[in-house]
């Protein structure tokens, strides 16, 4: 097919991930795009994945990947909290994904953001990159937006937030990245984390902040023809 | 960074080394036989009171039609089915090796097969042969917990949606789909939508064409509607139609008869009784 | 796709079929009006028929853009041809620069499969079939294009030609009358678009005999 489209490529979730710290909990961000070469395969997906209750996982990469990375995990916390009797920790959820992740990193190609709440630690953000690195982070951002943010998060991220603080950088930043990377858009997704339970919100993409020269967006392009001006190319 | 400089053990799993070495012939311009591919328009949407298939019925093998009326929604399971786009031997196959399983385990446990349960068989296999197995699929079905619709490609990863399209007539549909689908369609608005999906796959995709199967699941019951529409007769049949006489030219009926090349000889005594 | 990519090619396949069937005093020119690329249906209404003269109509199938280049070219020559010689080109004329054209182009050729159709100087039916390097042949019945490997095999059943090297030279034009031949060009069309995939849509037949040029359409699958 031309226009380059590869609809047998791997499917890759070039994607805006974030997750946040804040006094009390955390927040996870992320964006809804899937996509293969440059066809959108899914425009509202979820990459904010659930481990156990108070732990979730925002992926990034290879969809298989990162689906069958948090699958194994999700079960391994299962048996570990029956084991226990009593919730995993934060630590112990990010520390299976960084085996995994680490023990095949040459069949794997996903990134993960590991946040959650536990009594021992509260609220805690862990970053997984490529290779299986573990790195516990105040803040982390990943995938393919997450260059367009580092700048950003260095001049916007304070310490102690409050939870409201903390969903709008959250927001803000996702909405930023969408805006700028091509391979991120749809909605923004947000799961909050704290001692109270977890709270899922959604963003519409019509109800997000337009950034620099973004135009309004437009249900559909009957809309754009039946506009004032009639001529469509000078929209 | 990258390439370790120790050989590690192999940690077990399916042996790629041929798939490496397929690529390797294939650069130096070895042609590998050609499969059965099903240049495909599949496609399931959720609606009121469950879950609708639709596929075409063309399978290609390059730019020649191999079979005009092929099946391409799959059974599963009673309350599941599932449609296939890729090569058609892997759809096939991968297909009846989950359904074999659900049913097993519908044995083991008597309780009706879940939706999820056959996405992650699917998903487990597709993942393990690392997009080797080329099988797109759309699978739909009607279980305890409601219904459901995903997703899963060749590489093993999956999505949940309520409408989706798959195969090379998968952009054609979707944009019928994105323009018409909204929730709570009744089930002949269903029907209707997913036949105009598909026949859009149809007209505008060459790899898609003939007829348009449809598979409507709801809570304990199931239609296969095979060859709900058929929007492609035949054009032109001549008034006086053909005939082939001409049988293989006979060059020779002279009739040799076979010679023996060993002789045989009668010697000792026959055999005693 | 762009220039840059070590696997670009300067050719595309935009796929369909051409017949032509020569009778005693007429010839019956056809092809689909698909334009595909890939599996991407680019028109369905696009003719691959170009009347090059009074008594010679090409039909094409290839990539259209080389098509279209090589009809600009014979068109432009048979303008000088007229100017010059205040005259028609005949059909075996026009297949021989048909033939030079396309051989002009020997190491970068015009992608484009050809049957030339048309009436002789005696009124007789002729089909001229070629390669895409300008090797050609007088035959009675010719298929090219993408249907060919379908078409070809049943035209052969149906209609077998004398061999072209047998002596004295034996009169290569079918025995179907004009109406026999339509029918039999409607049937392979419309088998053809049943399991070739880059045929359908419509099929144009040109009829030349006598009476002048005369067009006809039918209606073929479009999927």
């Amino acid at each position: 097919m031309d226009l380059n489209m590869d609809l047998n490529a791997p499917h890759s979730m070039g994607t805006t991930i974030i997750g946040v710290t804040y006094k009390g909990g955390v927040v996870l961000g992320a964006d809804s795009r899937t996509s293969t070469g440059v066809y959108v395969a899914n425009r509202a997906s979820d990459k904010i994945t659930k481990l156990t209750d108070n732990v979730y996982v925002c992926r990034s990469g290879s969809a298989a990947d990162s689906q069958i990375v948090s699958d194994y995990v999700r079960h391994f916390l299962h048996q570990h909290t029956i084991q226990l009797g009593q919730p995993a920790t934060v630590k112990v959820a990010a520390n299976l994904v960084r085996l995994l992740a680490y023990n095949n990193k040459d069949m794997l190609q996903t990134g993960l953001i590991v946040g959650g709440w536990d009594k021992y630690d509260g609220g805690r953000i862990y970053g997984i990159p490529l290779g299986g690195t573990i790195l516990e982070q105040p803040f982390a951002i990943g995938g393919s937006g997450s260059s367009y943010l580092y700048g950003f998060f260095d001049q916007a991220w304070k310490e102690e937030m409050s939870r409201e603080e903390a969903e709008q950088l959250v927001v803000k930043a996702v909405s930023l990245a969408i805006a700028r990377d091509g391979a991120s858009g749809g909605v923004v997704r947000t799961v909050t984390i704290n001692s109270e339970g977890v709270t899922r919100k959604f963003y519409p993409g019509d109800q997000l902040p337009l950034w620099h020269e973004e135009l309004e967006p437009k249900n559909s392009l009957l809309d754009v023809l039946n506009a004032s001006s009639p001529e469509p190319m000078n929209i | 960074m990258s390439t370790s400089a120790i050989d590690v053990p192999p940690k077990g799993g399916f042996s790629f080394d041929l798939c490496r070495r397929n690529d390797m012939l294939a650069k130096k311009g070895l042609k590998s036989p050609s499969y059965l591919k099903t240049g495909t328009t599949i496609v399931g949407l959720i609606f009121q009171d469950g879950v609708i298939l639709g596929a075409d019925t063309r399978a290609t093998e390059g730019p020649i039609v191999a079979d005009k009326n092929c099946e391409k929604i799959h059974y599963m399971a009673p309350n599941i089915y599932c449609c296939g786009a890729g090569t058609a031997a892997d759809t096939e196959a991968v297909t009846d090796m989950v359904s074999s399983q659900l049913q097993l385990h519908r044995y083991h446990t008597g309780r009706e097969s879940r939706v999820v349960t056959a996405l992650t068989l699917l998903k487990k296999h597709l993942f393990g042969y690392q997009g080797y197995v080329s099988a797109a699929l759309v699978l739909g079905g009607v279980d305890v917990t409601g219904p459901h619709l995903h997703t899963i490609y060749p590489h093993g990863s999956t999505d949940t949606l309520p409408f989706a399209t798959m195969g090379s007539g998968s952009l054609a549909a979707m944009s019928v789909f994105e323009s018409k689908y909204k929730e709570g369609l009744t089930r002949d608005e269903g029907i209707r939508l997913v036949t105009e999906a598909i026949c859009s796959g149809i007209f505008n995709d060459l790899g898609s064409g003939s007829n348009v199967d449809v598979c409507v699941i709801t809570k304990g019951q199931k239609d296969y509607l095979r060859n709900h529409l058929l929007p492609n007769p035949r054009t032109y049949v001549s008034s006086k139609g053909y005939s082939f006489p001409k049988k293989t030219e006979v060059l020779l009926t002279k009739i040799m008869p076979l010679k023996d090349k060993v002789e045989i000889i009668e010697k000792g005594d026959a055999m005693e009784e | 796709m762009t220039k840059q990519q070590a696997n670009w090619s300067p050719y595309d396949n935009n796929g369909g079929s051409c017949v032509a069937i020569a009778g005693a005093d007429y010839c019956v020119i056809a092809a689909d009006t698909r334009l595909s690329t890939g599996y991407n249906i680019l028109t369905r209404d696009y003719s691959k028929i170009c009347k090059l003269a009074d008594k010679a109509v090409m039909a094409s199938s290839g990539f259209q853009a080389d098509v279209k280049a090589l009809q600009k070219v014979l068109s432009a020559r048979h303008l000088t041809y007229q100017h010059q010689h205040n005259k028609q080109m005949s059909c075996p004329a026009m297949a021989q620069l048909l033939s030079n054209t396309l051989y002009f182009k020997r190491f970068f050729p015009y992608y484009a499969f050809n049957v030339l159709g048309g009436l002789d100087s005696e009124g007789k039916g002729c089909v001229f079939t070629y390669d895409a390097v300008g090797s050609y042949e007088r035959v009675g019945y010719s298929a090219q294009g993408s249907g060919s490997t379908l078409i070809t095999p049943f035209l052969d059943n149906q209609l077998k030609s004398p061999s072209p090297l047998l002596l004295p030279a034996q009169d290569s034009s079918t025995p179907l009358s004009e109406a026999e031949a339509i029918d039999l060009v409607k049937t392979v069309f419309a088998s053809a678009t049943e399991r070739d995939i880059y045929t359908g849509d419509k099929l144009e037949i040109v009829v030349l005999n006598a009476d002048g040029l005369r067009r006809e359409y039918m209606d073929l699958r479009k999927d």
